[in-house]
């Protein structure tokens, strides 16, 4: 038991998530040609638009669709439908939490890949400043806000019905998932009306914005990504949870140094055992480069499963820089 | 007396101390790790003898931890930290120096002021001086009147707030500047990767030490642990690496024979406050000749200075140096800075980890902000029920009477206390 348990706390964190992402984008992207249908209630971009290769369905696209009935319907019975939708996309996140983010989602996944690409290219990542980082913090609450308000005002025959999908309309995902089957399609502006023209306008110069962004900035989209903050509002029973002893952390920064999302409460706070921020993406980039034993560890169900520990803080810090010699 | 005659009376004063104080650690003490030998052949050569360590490149020389050494390696130069143990040179730096400043400051002034000073720093190509306390701050201009080179290596006096991170990270990357300058070499990401990882595997063999030291009971003395990050200020940095991890292979072996160092019932003391540097080794001396053993401690001629460890995400030189500035300042748990809660959360984690009975409080007089952080950490542990002895002292041995009977009484009233628990 405990040789497993060193073994896990030494584990490779870099190597072991990209092969773990891999898989994920492979069951989420091309699950759909070995007849993988895990439904259409995943917390993750697994995007609907990729409708040949998709092994599931992103929850925010049939939840926009529900919301989007007519007013009368929604109150009623297609209320269920919502409640049911909502219960069956807990429970998948409840297993995973953010996790979702950091090892499962097809964009987080691609961000990553455009992260080693600019490393390899010798460019250097760019970072926001404090003030920035609370302010565009904030817009995924407004994206997930509008992502519910507009259906709803498409549902009341307050808006125009062109409008019943907005957030999958503006969502990189829907353009980007579908041209790794080959689907380019997507990238398209429809003129069929004035809403449809404006929002893959916008849809595509988000787009744009998403692989200059990526380059520069890791994980850039993830700071606005309204999935993102669904999960935090619902995070709080999940199994999955990121925790940290405070009294063990001698406030070095490590962990905020390589954290992807510059979470800075990582590291500064020490009161708080539950230290999951809202913009966490449960890499566990963290709990990986944190030389304190077992000041920060993933637990699931209450059992620590990832440790941090002096010797597995070691033992990657040497083979980061060997691997980066060669 | 002519001037070289005047360089052996100094040079003869100061070792003289440096003799006394290793007699007291080798002779006092029975059963010494044979591994402490090197140590105490380095001291010996070095201060006693007057030996030059070798170096290569220019030599910079360090007046506070936070001078990042893999920088300075990376540039090819070899770093040497000057801060100063010695009461000789206490004195010689009294003499330009106000008569209230600290003896670590007057000691290392004193030594640079003085001729043929050991361990040698007369060929210094350069100081570096991070503004820490108010005392080494004003030292750079005087230092600069000796003739020195000085780079003052700015550092915030809060380390929480983001403006003070980026502040600090800008002054790390001018140091690379100037010493770009001092030595006309390029900083290369090979070089810095490489500097990194001497220090880190340096670092590494310093936890192991660390870690070994939780045994119970003890088998290392405190006095020799602090004569064993006394020389990474001047050794050379892979012979102290080896010799340290061959002291670890005897300490394991020792832990495996079930060997003790000192008696069981020995109180187990935390040492915190104004660093012992060889040859001031008086209060950790003090404390295990009469009955009690350093188990651990919290001071920047030790454990602040090597315990933490960098981190870094892309091994680029720009993300490299950056984690090296938030290396040398984020965990830094020196008074200067306007919070201390990382300072007492760190006691407190050590005083768990390490099973301590006691925590022995060292504030040099003149250390203002070690004499006004005295009460909220006396505050913080006596809320755990842990004993503290404060102590103001200087390099001066006249204290050593009244001290030795305090340390005595503190130590008998910690075994009173244990005694009564059973």
């Amino acid at each position: 038991m405990k040789t497993i348990k060193t073994a896990i706390n030494n584990i490779d964190l870099r190597r072991f998530r990209f092969w773990l992402q891999l898989f994920f984008f492979a069951l989420l992207m091309y699950g759909g040609y070995f007849a993988i249908d895990l439904g259409s209630r995943l917390p993750t971009f697994a995007c609907a638009f990729n409708e040949a290769g998709r092994g599931g369905i992103c929850y925010l696209f049939p939840l926009q669709h529900q919301l989007g009935v007519p007013s009368s319907r929604l109150f009623s019975w297609a209320g269920l439908a919502v409640l049911q939708g909502l219960l069956i996309f807990s429970l998948w996140f409840f297993a995973l939490n953010k996790a979702w983010c950091g090892y499962a989602c097809p964009l987080g996944t691609i961000q990553d890949w455009i992260t080693a690409l600019r490393n390899r290219l010798g460019i250097r990542y760019s970072r926001y400043s404090q003030g920035q980082f609370r302010q565009l913090s904030r817009i995924k609450y407004l994206l997930l806000a509008l992502m519910i308000l507009i259906p709803l005002g498409v549902g009341a025959a307050l808006l125009p019905h062109e409008m019943g999908t907005p957030f999958c309309d503006i969502c990189p995902a829907r353009m980007v998932l579908p041209m790794f089957t080959g689907d380019f399609s997507q990238l398209t502006i429809d003129f069929s009306s004035k809403t449809t023209m404006i929002m893959t306008t916008l849809g595509l110069l988000i787009t744009g914005l998403f692989f200059t962004g990526a380059f520069f900035k890791k994980r850039f989209f993830c700071f606005f990504c309204p999935m993102s903050a669904l999960h935090y509002l619902l995070s709080k029973p999940a199994l999955l949870k990121l925790k940290k002893d405070g009294n063990k952390c001698t406030s070095c920064g490590d962990c905020y140094r390589v954290c992807d999302m510059e979470i800075r409460e990582i590291a500064d706070e020490v009161n708080e055992t539950n230290i999951m921020q809202d913009d966490c993406i449960m890499c566990l980039k963290c709990v990986a480069h944190c030389p304190e034993p077992d000041a920060l560890k993933a637990t699931f169900a209450g059992i620590p499963i990832f440790s941090s520990t002096e010797q597995g803080f070691i033992k990657r810090m040497h083979k980061g820089q060997k691997h980066e010699q060669q | 007396m002519n001037s070289s005659e005047a360089d052996t009376y100094y040079l003869s004063r100061q070792a003289r101390e440096a003799e006394a104080t290793l007699e007291q650690l080798q002779d006092d003490f029975p059963d010494n790790p044979q591994a402490m030998q090197y140590f105490y052949d380095l001291f010996h050569r070095v201060y006693g003898q007057g030996e030059i360590i070798k170096h290569s490149g220019k030599l910079v020389g360090t007046t506070c931890i936070h001078a990042p050494e893999e920088l300075i390696y990376a540039f090819g130069a070899t770093p040497v930290r000057l801060c100063n143990g010695s009461y000789h040179y206490d004195q010689i730096g009294a003499d330009f120096m106000p008569a209230k400043s600290c003896s670590l400051v007057k000691a290392t002034l004193g030594s640079l002021q003085a001729k043929a000073a050991v361990p040698n720093t007369q060929s210094l190509d350069l100081i570096v001086n991070p503004t820490t306390c108010d005392q080494k701050t004003k030292a750079s201009a005087m230092m600069s009147a000796m003739g020195y080179k000085v780079e003052d290596l700015e550092l915030p006096p809060a380390k929480e707030s983001e403006e003070a991170r980026l502040y600090w990270q800008r002054s790390v990357r001018r140091l690379a500047t100037r010493l770009r300058e001092l030595t006309g070499n390029k900083l290369t990401r090979k070089k810095l990767q490489h500097a990194m990882a001497r220090t880190s595997r340096a670092q590494t063999a310093f936890r192991t030490l660390h870690q070994l030291r939780k045994s119970a009971p003890t088998i290392l003395l405190g006095k020799d642990a602090f004569l064993v990050t006394n020389a990474y200020f001047f050794d050379d940095i892979e012979r102290w690496t080896a010799a340290v991890e061959q002291l670890n292979n005897e300490l394991l072996q020792r832990q495996q024979d079930g060997f003790q160092a000192a008696q069981k019932r020995a109180p187990r003391i935390l040492f915190t406050g104004s660093p012992p540097i060889f040859p001031n080794l008086k209060l950790p001396i003090l404390i295990e000749t009469s009955g009690g053993v350093v188990v651990a401690d919290e001071t920047c001629s030790a454990n602040r200075m090597l315990y933490d460890m960098t981190a870094v995400d892309e091994w680029r030189l720009n993300d490299m140096v950056d984690s090296l500035a938030d290396r040398y300042l984020k965990p830094c748990t020196c008074p200067i800075f306007t919070r201390n809660d990382d300072r007492q959360r760190r006691l407190l984690q050590l005083a768990t980890d390490f099973k301590v009975d006691g925590v022995v409080y060292q504030a040099f007089s003149g250390c203002q902000v070690y004499e006004m952080e005295y009460r909220s950490i006396a505050d913080a542990l006596a809320e755990r029920g842990l004993p503290m002895l404060y102590v103001e002292t200087d390099y001066s041995p006249d204290d050593m009477g009244q001290l030795s009977t305090r340390i005595e009484a503190f130590l008998e009233s910690i075994k009173t206390r244990k005694r009564q628990a059973l």
